[in-house]
């Protein structure tokens, strides 16, 4: 019979992998896809929970954080665009530029 | 029965399209493995009642920020030379596995002792009462997020044009 826990050990198996896919590559696009994952494993679990305890308060949090994740995608996307202009790579790596001056050209 | 096995579907559609966009070294591949992702998480939401937020998840991540994303991808003209060079790209996602695992293990045996009760699925949270929630009680933090979009947007505009002042 299915259950509220599978949903929260999906959600919890998405967030993970969100986690893996954020520190161990250096693509900035797969990066900030996986941040967009963590967000909707996130969401899976509030609407999960708002369906157990009949209290529409969950799903409307999770409305509130599928906006707030459309303005951080324009903003994320601009940047890359930037980015993307002065640097010529998608390496997350090259982007020191708060670091030292050793990167400054 | 036949929610269990939607669910399994779903659940495996999700957690091996979303293996694919972690590992694979194109981010237009990514993108489209995403996508995968995103409409089996659509499609729990409908199994869990959330018509509305079935409909928002479609229209607003697979249909405008995928589709944003995409566009992006194109838009730059990524060749293979500007992509990161990651020769040790199988080994960071194992060991990262491996670390992020016991944690996992942990919040899963966590929720296993929980005990909670079976779901009985029916249609609750049309899109009136969403409505009626939304406006009622989050009256504040609904306003608060029109102008969080409207800062997105007047920082979008001035990130594009310092761009072109310098060039």
């Amino acid at each position: 019979m299915l259950n509220i826990e599978h949903f929260f050990i999906l959600g919890i198996l998405l967030f993970s992998i969100g986690i893996v896919g954020m520190v161990s590559r250096r693509n900035i696009f797969i990066m900030y896809m996986s941040i967009e994952l963590m967000l909707n494993a996130v969401n899976l679990i509030l609407v999960a929970l708002s369906h157990h305890y009949a209290d529409l308060n969950g799903q409307v949090m999770a409305i509130m954080i599928i906006a707030i994740a459309a303005a951080e995608a324009s903003i994320f996307l601009a940047l890359f665009v930037m980015l993307f202009k002065n640097a010529r790579s998608l390496d997350a790596n090259f982007f020191e530029l708060l670091k030292q001056e050793k990167h400054n050209d | 029965m036949l929610s269990l096995t939607i669910f399994i579907i779903l659940a495996l559609l999700a957690l091996v399209s979303a293996s694919v966009m972690i590992y694979v070294k194109q981010p237009i591949n990514a993108a489209l493995s995403f996508i995968v992702t995103l409409l089996s998480i659509a499609g729990l939401f409908a199994l869990l009642g959330g018509g509305f937020l079935f409909l928002v998840q479609i229209i607003i991540y697979a249909g405008a920020v995928i589709t944003l994303i995409l566009f992006i991808i194109m838009f730059l003209n990524i060749k293979d030379e500007n992509l990161p060079v990651e020769p040790f790209k199988v080994r960071w996602i194992i060991a990262m596995t491996l670390l992020v695992a016991p944690f996992s293990a942990i919040l899963i045996s966590t929720v296993h002792s929980m005990n909670f009760k079976p779901l009985y699925l029916e249609n609750f949270g049309s899109i009136k009462d969403i409505g009626m929630e939304l406006f009622t009680e989050w009256v504040l933090p609904f306003e608060m997020v029109s102008i969080l979009l409207l800062i997105a947007l007047i920082g979008v505009v001035i990130l594009a044009k310092r761009e072109e002042e310098h060039a």
